[in-house]
């Protein structure tokens, strides 16, 4: 690992050492742009980053909240002051494609802006970073920046290239590719969109959200690269799907998101089981008692057993175990581990439906 | 502890690895000059780093050391707990008294001295860089106290990047903590930094650290910290050594963005108050803003950005535009202090105060001795240091105080449209009052201190320059005893002497002279004398006999020797936008 990280040093290390970054900083300025679209309350951000990648005004960003507006206003690096549309989203890319939009112009027309931006093709064919390589991160974090106000710059090394598991346990995070790992903060309140580059300003990927892994209670900082690539169900098949697929696609007006299986968010499935009170920020899921008859009963669930895992995840509390249950429907089972006196058993459960009267005990929605 | 030494056992073999897998010659030079460089830096200004502690050590936050004599800049968010008496620890591993010396509580900073361990031996200090020259992507290091890890003052040492400059967050506790036209940077600061040196790769001072932008991750190091310009710290330097609480300042006037929903914006006055300089001076609502203190206007972060940067009453080159004539005019800034911004938080009750034995051992720390409290002042026994300075230093041009009789000034005027010969005679009256008669083709009097006020004015359009004289003769002859009303540094002020041929004035800010200000108050009526930095001699002075009008000004020059003492023989008078006239002097008669 050693030897990796100096020998990327040694290869990276033709440009001096010393130089300042303002050349790169400027020359990448102009091709962001800041983003204000929906959110502004419950810590959900309003604002966010983007790259332009056509003379045109085609942005790219990632697939957030802040995108769930009619219209996005746009500021560009000079202080234009713009509107956007969203041409498309993947989710499961998290990647949103916006365009400028005109007064007096439909959208598939083109601006007749001349606007500098980063050729994402010809970015796609540099080689990918590799871990000890210096990056760049560029984004209007915490909406320090108005108008023509510079994006803040911070830099990084990459740690890792690596997969970013889809675990359930981790929340709302649908992007299941190759990451880039970054050891610095750059994953900041609104920098989710802006570029990650090398040195010299080159692009390499796209910052990502703000990502809390519940395993270690750290959050993440990272990117996507340029040419990530997912697998996933379309309907019933598995395909895999691309950036640049969706890039050069979006581009045209011709990119379909695929048809993913219908979210469940609701409450979930059934199991009739009564927790200890959720009294604490971490209650312990302690069953206090089960509802006679239900999934859990079935299952042979029983008062003081502690649920330790569902389905391989760690499950700390209550608020866990809840959590977890609102992604799960009716007919889903789930292998438990539950802790039993001194012993850990494996116990399946069939979730059931609620029943049509509602029962008591209901679940406890979770504190939030 | 242990843990500690662990991970220290390790490093050597970790640096053998590198040795062993990377021999010296595949290093590129540049990278080994670099680091070279880097390290030098650190070497030059780690001494003057300073570890900020409540009186007994207990770590606090951090600062920097200015000059030898052991002035350093901190945060006031870092002094407010432990202010009056400190003390601070320096990488020699020695702690050091320490006292509170001037505040700026809105733009978060304090100027603290250090007292030596043997008098008059220097401190190390740093150079103050430049830090309208920094800019986004340039390297920086950041140092001082984090967590209060250092056991021996040893600072710790963050390399990162400036992330932006000239950026803006708002205040953070009702009013106070502003940071306008800061420096952004991912160099890593945590709680504890507060108060540390930011420093430019060549080991200048570039920034004071002191926030972060913090949101879910807690109060740690979020890739975003915020230091405090050193240039803003500059402006406020004077205040500070005269041991001021000092005031940042507001135009008196709101500025709007015009076109906020087209491509490119503009900043627009759109309400201003009627005492405000900037109304005197003929600005108007609609006027667009385009400058202000040499730099361009296009937002409202901007636009707050350089007024958070300057005291209060500084005076400042402005650029608007009507219709299509621009202009610029000199405007005087408000103080803003005197409004409190409401704070939405609820009071707390004060705490119940607990026994601290390290507040009472402060309490005989010898930098007690240095310690005067006062209303408005930060600490009024520096105050009274930097007066008796300037004004011993103002002696050295000439001492007056023997010459308690009659003046009488002889000489020409000349007033644009008139002219002829000018006499002045200031004498004190047996009651206790000062008679000044002015004669230029007609008499004009008045008796201080028993003037009306609107008689104060005399002549007419001249703002007060007899009432000015009258102060001019008091500071000559009585010094600080004429002015028991007051007499007070006011730190650093900016002056603008106009051209002695008389012709309008197209740039300001290259007759900009900064001075040391000295605040006399004699027959309520307050005067402002600007005294040269380097030598004391008078230039300037500013009087306002009545509130919330333009003050008249003096501008003195042609200094000659008189009888060994060194007079001034010309003073040009100002008021508002106006030249009154010149005063020529040739003959002087100072009665003892």
């Amino acid at each position: 690992m050693r030897f990796a990280v100096l020998m990327s040093l040694v290869f990276v290390s033709s440009a001096t050492a010393a130089d300042p970054f303002r050349d790169v900083v400027n020359s990448v300025n102009k091709k962001v742009v800041k983003l204000f679209g929906a959110g502004g309350f419950r810590g959900v951000a309003n604002y966010g980053s983007g790259i332009l990648i056509s003379p045109d005004g085609h942005i790219l960003t990632a697939a957030s909240q802040m995108l769930d507006s009619a219209e996005i206003v746009v500021h560009l690096y000079d202080g234009r002051k713009m509107k956007a549309v969203v041409l498309v989203a993947e989710p499961v890319l998290d990647t949103a494609l916006l365009k400028i939009k005109v007064e007096g112009k439909k959208i598939e027309e083109p601006t007749g802006l001349d606007l500098d931006y980063y050729d994402y093709f010809a970015a796609l064919k540099r080689p990918k970073a590799e871990p000890g390589d210096w990056i760049l991160g560029f984004s209007n974090q915490f909406e320090i920046a108005m108008r023509d106000e510079q994006f803040s710059v911070q830099k990084g090394v990459i740690m890792a290239y690596t997969k970013m598991h889809g675990r359930r346990g981790i929340f709302d995070f649908p992007y299941q590719g190759d990451v880039y790992v970054i050891d610095q903060i750059t994953n900041n309140p609104g920098a989710a969109g802006g570029p990650l580059t090398d040195r010299k300003g080159n692009l390499l990927g796209i910052i990502g959200k703000e990502i809390k892994n519940t395993l270690s209670e750290t959050w993440m900082n990272y990117a996507i690269p340029l040419g990530a690539e997912v697998e996933t169900k379309d309907g019933d098949k598995t395909v895999t799907i691309t950036l640049p697929q969706f890039v050069e696609l979006g581009m045209k007006g011709q990119y379909k998101p695929v048809k993913r299986p219908e979210v469940v968010n609701s409450i979930g499935g059934y199991h009739g089981i009564i927790f200890v009170p959720d009294v604490l920020e971490k209650t312990p899921p302690y069953i206090e008692d089960v509802v006679t008859g239900s999934p859990s009963d079935k299952a042979g669930l029983k008062t003081d057993d502690l649920v330790s895992f569902i389905d391989g995840e760690p499950i700390y509390s209550i608020k866990m175990f809840h959590d977890y249950l609102k992604r799960t429907k009716s007919g889903m089972k789930l292998r438990l581990e539950v802790r039993r006196g001194e012993n850990l058993q494996t116990i399946e459960m069939e979730l059931g439906d609620y029943p049509a009267k509602k029962l008591p005990p209901k679940p406890v929605e979770p504190k939030k | 502890m242990n843990r500690q030494r662990i991970l220290l056992a390790c490093l050597p073999v970790g640096l053998l690895i590198t040795l062993v897998l990377a021999p010296a010659s595949a290093i590129d030079p540049d990278v080994v000059k670099a680091e070279k460089q880097r390290i030098a830096a650190v070497n030059k200004v780690r001494p003057a780093v300073v570890a900020v502690c409540a009186y007994g050590g207990t770590a606090v936050g951090s600062g920097v050391i200015i000059d030898p004599e052991g002035y350093a800049l901190t945060n006031y968010h870092v002094t407010d707990s432990i202010a009056p008496v400190m003390q601070c620890g320096l990488a020699d591993g020695n702690l050091y008294d320490a006292v509170i010396v001037g505040l700026d509580k809105v733009g978060d900073v304090a100027l603290i001295k250090l007292l030596p361990k043997k008098e008059g031996t220097p401190f190390p200090f740093v150079a103050m860089g430049d830090s309208d020259k920094v800019r986004a992507g340039d390297w920086s290091l950041a140092m001082g106290n984090p967590f209060g890890l250092s056991m021996d003052f040893t600072p710790t040492v963050t390399y990162g990047l400036v992330s932006g400059v000239n950026r803006y967050q708002p205040p953070a506790g009702g009013g106070t903590l502003e940071y306008t036209d800061c420096i952004q940077i991912d160099t890593s600061i945590n709680p504890g930094n507060s108060g540390g040196p930011l420093f430019n790769m060549d080991g200048e001072l570039i920034g004071i650290n002191g926030r972060g932008s913090f949101d879910k991750r807690g109060r740690v190091n979020s890739g975003v910290g915020y230091a405090i310009s050193i240039n803003q710290i500059k402006n406020f330097l004077g205040h500070f050594r005269a041991g001021i609480d000092t005031d940042h300042a507001t135009l008196g006037a709101t500025v709007e963005t015009e076109n906020e929903d087209g491509s490119l914006s503009e900043m627009k006055f759109n309400a201003m108050l009627e005492e405000a300089d900037i109304y005197r001076r003929g600005v108007q609502p609609g006027d667009k803003l385009i400058a202000f203190a040499g730099r361009p206007m296009t937002s409202t972060n901007q636009y707050k950005n350089i007024l958070g940067i300057f005291p209060k009453e500084w005076r400042l080159p402005l650029s608007y535009r009507r219709e299509n004539e621009r202009k610029e005019v000199l405007v005087r800034l408000m103080g803003n202090m005197d409004t409190p911004v409401e704070s939405n938080q609820p009071q707390r009750p004060p705490q119940p105060a607990r026994p601290d034995p390290s507040k009472d051992r402060a309490k005989r720390s010898p930098a007690m001795k240095l310690f005067t409290a006062k209303k408005g002042y930060a600490n009024y026994y520096f105050n009274e240091q930097e007066t008796k300075r300037v004004y011993s230093a103002f002696q050295k041009n000439g001492d007056f105080t023997a010459l308690k009789g009659a003046w009488l000034f002889e000489g020409r005027f000349d007033a644009n449209d008139r002219k002829g010969p000018l006499s002045l005679s200031i004498t004190d009256l047996s009651d206790g009052t000062t008679e000044s008669k002015l004669t230029m083709n007609v008499p004009f009097v008045i008796k201080m201190p028993t003037a009306e006020r609107l008689q104060l004015q005399l002549p007419d359009n001249s703002g007060g320059l007899l009432a000015v004289l009258t102060h001019y003769r008091r500071l000559l002859a009585m010094g600080p005893a004429g002015f028991t009303q007051g007499f007070n540094h006011g730190g650093k002020e900016p002056i603008y002497p106009p051209p002695t041929d008389g012709k309008p004035v197209e740039d300001w800010a290259a007759r900009r002279v900064d001075c040391e200000v000295i605040r006399a108050n004699y027959a309520g009526v307050q005067g402002k004398w600007y005294f040269d930095p380097k030598d004391a001699k008078l230039i300037a002075c500013e009087v306002a006999v009545l509130r919330d009008e333009d003050p008249c000004e003096c501008y003195f020059s042609d200094y000659k020797i008189v009888d060994g003492r060194s007079l001034p023989h010309r003073i040009d008078v100002r008021w508002g936008d106006k030249n009154y006239g010149a005063l020529f002097f040739e003959k002087f008669d100072l009665k003892k």
